[in-house]
């Protein structure tokens, strides 16, 4: 086996260190890269912005752990942005595993701003039945929730007063690691006239363009890539913003790796 | 009966649905309330369903002592440690989500979350070393789906034009290396000129490659994102639609019979 053709025969094991590499060497080198924010993240980033102080953002979480490094991100990035503006923050999943991650984040970011429970920001937690949830809640939210996840009844929350169903909601924020995005623009943006936002893991958000253009979503927040352009529209630079250079390289390592791959496809071919 | 009383409640469950969506008035939208209502509770009862099957798998797996049994005890600890943490928690804290309970901080914090994100992690390497296996010029198709992918992964992260230019350059001189090389050994002129141009054209490729994708990497991707991708995704959704609709008219009316089994 001569050289070219070992280049299409390249161990495993030797791939997954490189890749462990790739990935471990700039998170520990810190290094930064600027971002350009993508049109579909700024249309999102814009349409939080429009809104008047005082309106309620709705924020699904519809993920869990494994997807957590994309969409944890995220999450923290639009709550800044929420209690910068001072809109009123209201968080609910379909996700149960999920759902602590959501709490998590929701108190952390709270705490940073000041807010307070109740007033400013409520979780309402979770109820089975997506589809069924999605559209009792565009008739009245308290058929489905009449109570927070503590068990707290939610008419006696000010945060909650004068909201009843999406008409009352500013914007619906789906965070989404699944096809729980596609139920949210059916039944809540094709029903309701809810207006979406949808943020989504990288390998969720190409399925999810047919609705930025069809208008039926207002924007796109796709990948740690989305990440960590909101993170830069509302000038934190977090988790996403430093896992860009480890993501970039990544990808030029799989671009390499397929050149490499097709050198000795092409090498053993022309031997045979 | 036992076949035709579940059949009957689909036909009209179903049908009564589908007249609430147009008519979403009195009686029929008071309808849809009521079975959206039922439809929460019996998705709470699913779980319980779905604990049983799964326990009960496993149970079993141990029991006859199964290929991986290990596995299935392992899972079942699992299964009784978080319950009782959970319910341990929630009763000392109120919920086992409050920020104080020990269930949120040690188990869920510092064993569940890193456990399902690690599984899911793995997938970076072993997407590596897929697309060094699989990812192979066969064909035409499969060179335009492989050049339209290395496109949209450089074109979406920071630095990927510029490290763009090197990577398509040196892939283009090695197409031009291995045509020129493949035409030496050709026969028919034809095919000798078909491959010197092939050459020629990969070297005219690098040229205008290095002039146009430092600045326009970005708008190719969103190019490749918002057009072939969008069409392609539209008649798969499409297609998936009318499938959807067609596999419901065939619950409603009783002719797809499976889920009865």
């Amino acid at each position: 086996m001569n050289f070219w053709e070992r280049l299409g025969r390249i161990d495993r094991r030797i791939i997954y260190l490189v890749v462990f590499l790739g990935v471990i060497i700039p998170i520990l080198l810190k290094v930064t890269f600027k971002v350009e924010p993508m049109r579909e993240v700024k249309q999102a980033y814009e349409e939080v912005e429009k809104l008047p102080p005082g309106s309620a953002v709705m924020i699904s979480i519809d993920y869990d752990a494994s997807s957590m490094p994309e969409l944890q991100p995220m999450l923290v990035a639009i709550l800044e942005h929420c209690f910068k503006k001072d809109l009123k923050v209201i968080m609910l999943g379909h996700w149960p595993l999920g759902l602590p991650l959501g709490q998590i984040a929701l108190d952390k970011v709270a705490k940073k701003y000041g807010k307070v429970y109740g007033k400013d920001y409520v979780f309402l937690g979770f109820r089975p039945g997506v589809a069924a949830v999605m559209i009792n809640l565009g008739k009245e939210i308290r058929q489905v929730f009449n109570s927070d996840y503590k068990g707290t009844p939610i008419d006696s929350l000010p945060v909650m007063q004068n909201i009843h169903n999406y008409n009352d909601i500013g914007i619906l924020i789906g965070l989404e690691a699944g096809s729980t995005g596609d139920m949210w623009v059916q039944f809540a943006q094709a029903r309701y006239n809810a207006k979406i936002i949808l943020g989504a893991t990288a390998v969720v958000a190409p399925d999810l363009y047919p609705y930025l253009q069809a208008n039926q979503i207002v924007g796109l927040i796709g990948g740690l890539r989305g990440a960590a352009d909101y993170e830069s529209l509302v000038h934190v630079l977090g988790p996403a913003y430093l896992g860009m250079p480890a993501q970039t390289t990544i990808h030029v390592l799989v671009v390499i790796l397929i050149i490499l791959g097709n050198l000795g496809y092409f090498a053993t071919r022309r031997r045979k | 009966m036992r076949r035709e009383v579940p059949l009957f409640i689909t036909f009209i469950s179903g049908v009564l649905l589908v007249i609430a969506l147009f008519i979403p008035h009195k009686p029929f939208g008071n309808l849809e309330q009521r079975f959206n209502d039922w439809y929460i509770i019996v998705s709470g009862f699913t779980m319980i369903l779905g604990i049983d099957s799964l326990l009960l798998h496993h149970w079993n797996r141990f029991k006859r002592k199964r290929e991986g049994w290990i596995y299935s005890i392992a899972l079942i600890l699992a299964f009784f440690i978080t319950l009782i943490w959970g319910f341990y928690s929630g009763i000392k804290v109120g919920s086992p989500f409050k920020p104080n309970s020990s269930f949120l901080k040690y188990f869920y914090t510092f064993v569940f979350v890193p456990l399902q994100a690690t599984m899911f992690s793995l997938l970076a390497f072993f997407i590596a070393s897929a697309a060094y296996r699989a990812f192979r010029a066969r064909t035409f198709d499969a060179t335009l789906l492989l050049t339209a992918a290395a496109f949209v992964m450089l074109g979406r992260v920071p630095e990927g034009n510029r490290a763009s230019v090197y990577l398509f350059g040196i892939a283009l001189l090695i197409a031009a290396v291995i045509l020129l090389l493949e035409a030496k050994e050709r026969v028919s002129t034809f095919e000798k000129l078909i491959h010197y141009l092939g050459a020629i054209v990969a070297i005219v490729l690098i040229y205008i490659l290095y002039r146009v994708l430092p600045s326009y990497l970005p708008q190719i991707a969103d190019w490749i994102m918002n057009i072939p991708q969008l069409a392609a995704k539209r008649g798969i959704f499409i297609g998936i639609a009318l499938g959807g609709i067609a596999m419901s008219l065939r619950i409603i009316l009783g002719i797809e019979r499976t889920y009865l089994k």
